[in-house]
């Protein structure tokens, strides 16, 4: 039998805590970073990026919260955990909260492009939230990355065209790190949602992703300063 | 909504103001920024609203614009706000 601290806190909710504790760090980093040029500016392309990361945070409380469950009562999925509604919370919130973050950073590229509106986030919005009501809904495998496919495909197609269409090639860097932080963080997704599935990449994702949160991390400090 | 193109107007009216011993009179002011007085309007209300500049009266009851600390701080990180923009492609 577990000694009481260790069946709290199971050794490999550790490697959890550290991973969501830099991902959520970094992402509020970049958030508060930005706040001052949000507020002298009220330029909507660094309201939609910091945005972006606040969702980002919340996304990852909401993934460490499942993961911690499902470590904790050595269950399968998040939905198996009694009683049922701290199941469907964390996953609607986690569902919710991740499109939000990848439908505003992308919105945040293409605002200028697309209409911009009140119209166009209450849309986001919609769209995360039937993602999120899915999933808890209709349970199973091949739906869930059915969703992150689609949603993957969708992201992808949207930054391909928004770079091709580009007058100057300046950011090519920053498209690659965007379009590996969509596609790893589609991973992430799907790590919670079919906790086997990945398994044994697993380390492979957590220490991209946390690179890639640090690269962005880095360039904004980089450029806004301390 | 506040795109790139807009940000340099708005610095160019603050640099304006500041140039003119940070205290100027609405009509020069619209003289010297070259925008049509529809659009200077727009401008206007928006840096009131956004609390970079305000107005004054002064003795003689007439009314002057100045910048406040925050359109003082904007010029300072007008560049790095830029910069920002650029890099992100916000």
């Amino acid at each position: 039998m577990r000694p009481p601290i260790e069946f709290l806190f199971p050794p490999e909710i550790g490697t959890e805590l550290l991973y969501s504790f830099i991902i959520i760090f970094c992402s509020l980093m970049i958030y508060f970073k930005t706040k001052e040029a949000y507020e002298l500016s009220s330029y909507k392309g660094i309201k939609y990026f910091r945005q972006a990361f606040l969702f980002f945070a919340i996304a990852y409380f909401f993934r460490y919260s499942i993961l911690f469950f499902l470590m904790l009562f050595k269950i399968n999925t998040i939905m198996e955990i009694s009683p049922g509604f701290v199941g469907v919370i964390s996953l609607f919130g986690f569902m919710y909260a991740s499109s939000m973050a990848v439908f505003y950073l992308l919105y945040s590229m293409m605002w200028k492009k697309w209409n911009h509106s009140k119209t166009t986030i209450y849309l986001l919005n919609m769209i995360a939230l039937v993602i999120a009501l899915i999933s808890i809904l209709f349970r199973g495998n091949l739906m869930y990355l059915t969703i992150n496919v689609l949603l993957l495909i969708f992201i992808l197609f949207v930054l391909f065209f928004a770079y091709t269409d580009r007058e100057k090639k300046k950011g090519k860097n920053l498209f690659v790190i965007y379009i590996l932080l969509f596609i790893f963080w589609i991973l992430n997704v799907v790590n919670i949602l079919l906790p086997k599935f990945l398994q044994l990449y697993q380390l492979i994702i957590y220490l991209a992703s946390i690179s890639l949160f640090m690269i962005i991390l880095y360039k904004v400090i980089e450029k806004i300063g301390n | 909504m506040v795109k790139r193109e807009k940000l340099e107007i708005i610095r160019d009216i603050l640099s304006i103001i500041e140039d003119n011993k940070n205290m100027i009179k609405i009509t020069p002011l619209l003289r010297k920024s070259n925008l049509s007085s529809l659009r200077f309007k727009e401008y206007y209300k928006d840096l009131l609203e956004g609390q970079l500049v305000k107005e004054i009266i002064d003795k003689s009851e007439n009314k002057h614009i100045i910048l406040t600390e925050k359109g003082f701080a904007f010029l300072e990180k007008y560049k790095t706000i830029i910069n920002f923009i650029d890099e992100f492609d916000l």
